[in-house]
C-alpha cells in the first residue's frame, strides 16, 4: 500500500498496463479472424513456399517462419527463409526431411 | 426527397445500440430532420421502451410488410420532437418474419418520405443481421474499448463489406477516461488501429444514459448529459460538420460545480 503510494508519486509504471495486453492479444486474434485460413491450408501454404524457395536457393526450411500480419484492414503474408547456400540445388525432399 | 438509410450495428449485444440508435435519431430531429426509427429486432422490441413510447403502439412492422396496415399507420411520431418517428418491431414474432427484399423495399418506401431512416439491428449476425442491413446504404457500429466488443465488431466491418456497405463509421460507448488514464482501458487511438475505420464519434460511460432510459426519455433531449452532447456531435458529424471531440477528462472540482449547476437549472 505504502510502496505503492510511492511509487505512484514518483511516477513508476511497473504494472504492465492491461490495456497493452488486450490490444496485442486483439491484433492477434483479429489477424486470424481476418486471414480466415484453417491450420492445413496454412501448413501447404509453408511447404509450397518451403518448395518454391528451395528451387533457388538452399534452405533452413525448419527455421523457416511465416505468418501473417494485417495492418489498415490490408493482410501481408510475412515469411522470414533462412537461407544456408546460395548454390542452386535441386529440391528433393529426400534428405531434407523436415519438412511439416 | 431521397433519405439516407444507416444501419446501426456491433455484433455483440449490449454495447448500446438501442440507445445509440434513440440519441443520434432524436438528435438528428431536433436539428429539424425528418427521421424515421426502424427497430428490425424482431423478437426483442426494445426501442419503444428506450424512446418511451411503449404504450402508443397498435401495428408493428410486421403489420405493415403483410399489408395489414399502411405503412403511415404503423409509424408512431414522438411527441417532443414532432419529427421524430419510430417503426416498432412485432413482438410476437420472429427473425425469419421478414426477408432482407422485403426490408429493403420498406427502407426504400420509408427513404422517400424521411430524411434518415436508422435500422437498430440485432445483435448477431445471421437473419436479423442481414434483414437490417438490406436495405442500407451506410452503416455506424458501435463498440466499447473491449477485447469481446472490438474483436466483433472487426467482424461487422467485413460483413458490411461483403454486403456492399463500404467504409462503416465508428462510435465507442462507455469510455471511461479514469480507467484510460491508468492505462486499464483501451483508448480512442487504440480501437481505430485496431479496427482501422473512421471514428464518428466516443461516448463517455454515463450514468445518465440509465436515467434518461428509466424515464423514456433520450440523454440528448437532457442539456446536462455529457453522453447526450457525445451523441449530439455524433449527429452534427452525420450532417458532415466539422465538430471537435468531446473532452474526455474528468471533470475537475470547478466542472462538477458547473456541471451540478448546468443539471440543476
Amino acid at each position: 500500500m505504502v510502496f505503492d503510494f510511492v511509487s505512484w508519486i514518483l511516477g513508476k509504471k511497473d504494472k504492465p498496463r492491461s490495456k497493452d495486453l488486450a490490444k496485442e492479444r486483439l491484433k492477434l486474434v483479429l489477424t486470424h479472424d481476418r486471414v480466415d485460413i484453417s491450420p492445413q491450408m496454412f501448413e501447404k501454404l509453408r511447404r509450397d513456399l518451403a518448395i518454391a524457395c528451395a528451387k533457388y536457393v538452399e534452405i533452413d526450411e525448419a527455421g523457416m517462419n511465416v505468418r501473417f500480419d494485417s495492418q489498415d484492414r490490408t493482410l501481408a503474408l510475412v515469411a522470414s527463409v533462412p537461407v544456408i547456400g546460395t548454390k542452386r540445388t535441386s529440391y528433393s525432399s529426400k534428405g531434407r526431411g523436415k519438412m511439416g | 426527397m431521397n433519405g439516407k438509410v444507416m444501419v446501426v450495428t456491433s455484433g455483440k449485444g449490449g454495447v448500446g445500440k438501442t440507445t445509440a440508435v434513440a440519441n443520434i435519431g432524436c438528435a438528428l430531429a431536433v436539428r429539424g430532420k425528418k427521421v424515421a426509427l426502424v427497430d428490425a429486432d424482431i423478437g426483442l422490441r426494445n426501442l419503444d421502451i428506450v424512446l418511451g413510447l411503449e404504450n402508443r403502439i397498435v401495428f408493428d412492422i410486421i403489420h405493415a410488410m403483410e399489408g395489414r396496415c399502411r405503412l403511415r399507420q404503423a409509424l408512431i411520431r414522438d411527441k417532443r420532437v414532432q419529427t421524430l418517428f419510430l417503426l416498432p418491431a412485432a413482438q410476437s414474432k420472429d427473425k425469419d418474419a421478414i426477408r432482407p427484399d422485403q426490408m429493403k423495399e420498406l427502407t426504400g418506401e420509408l427513404a422517400s418520405e424521411f430524411d434518415y431512416v436508422i435500422l437498430d439491428c440485432p445483435a448477431g449476425i445471421e437473419r436479423g443481421f442481414k434483414n437490417a442491413v438490406a436495405g442500407a446504404d451506410a452503416a455506424v457500429i458501435i463498440t466499447t474499448p473491449e477485447v469481446s466488443a472490438v474483436r466483433d465488431a472487426d467482424r461487422i466491418v467485413g460483413l458490411l463489406e461483403a454486403e456492399g456497405i463500404e467504409k462503416p463509421k465508428l462510435v465507442i460507448n462507455r469510455l471511461r477516461p479514469d480507467m484510460v488514464r491508468r492505462g486499464d482501458m483501451l483508448d480512442i487511438e487504440d480501437v481505430i488501429d485496431i479496427l482501422a475505420i473512421d471514428l464518428v464519434g466516443v461516448v463517455p460511460d454515463d450514468e445518465t444514459v440509465i436515467t434518461s432510459t428509466n424515464k423514456g426519455e433520450p440523454a440528448v433531449l437532457d442539456g446536462a448529459s455529457r453522453a447526450g452532447e457525445a451523441f449530439r456531435r455524433i449527429a452534427a458529424r452525420l450532417e458532415g460538420e466539422d465538430v471537435p471531440f468531446l473532452s474526455m477528462e474528468a471533470p475537475g472540482f470547478w466542472g462538477r460545480i458547473k456541471r451540478f449547476l448546468g443539471a440543476a437549472r
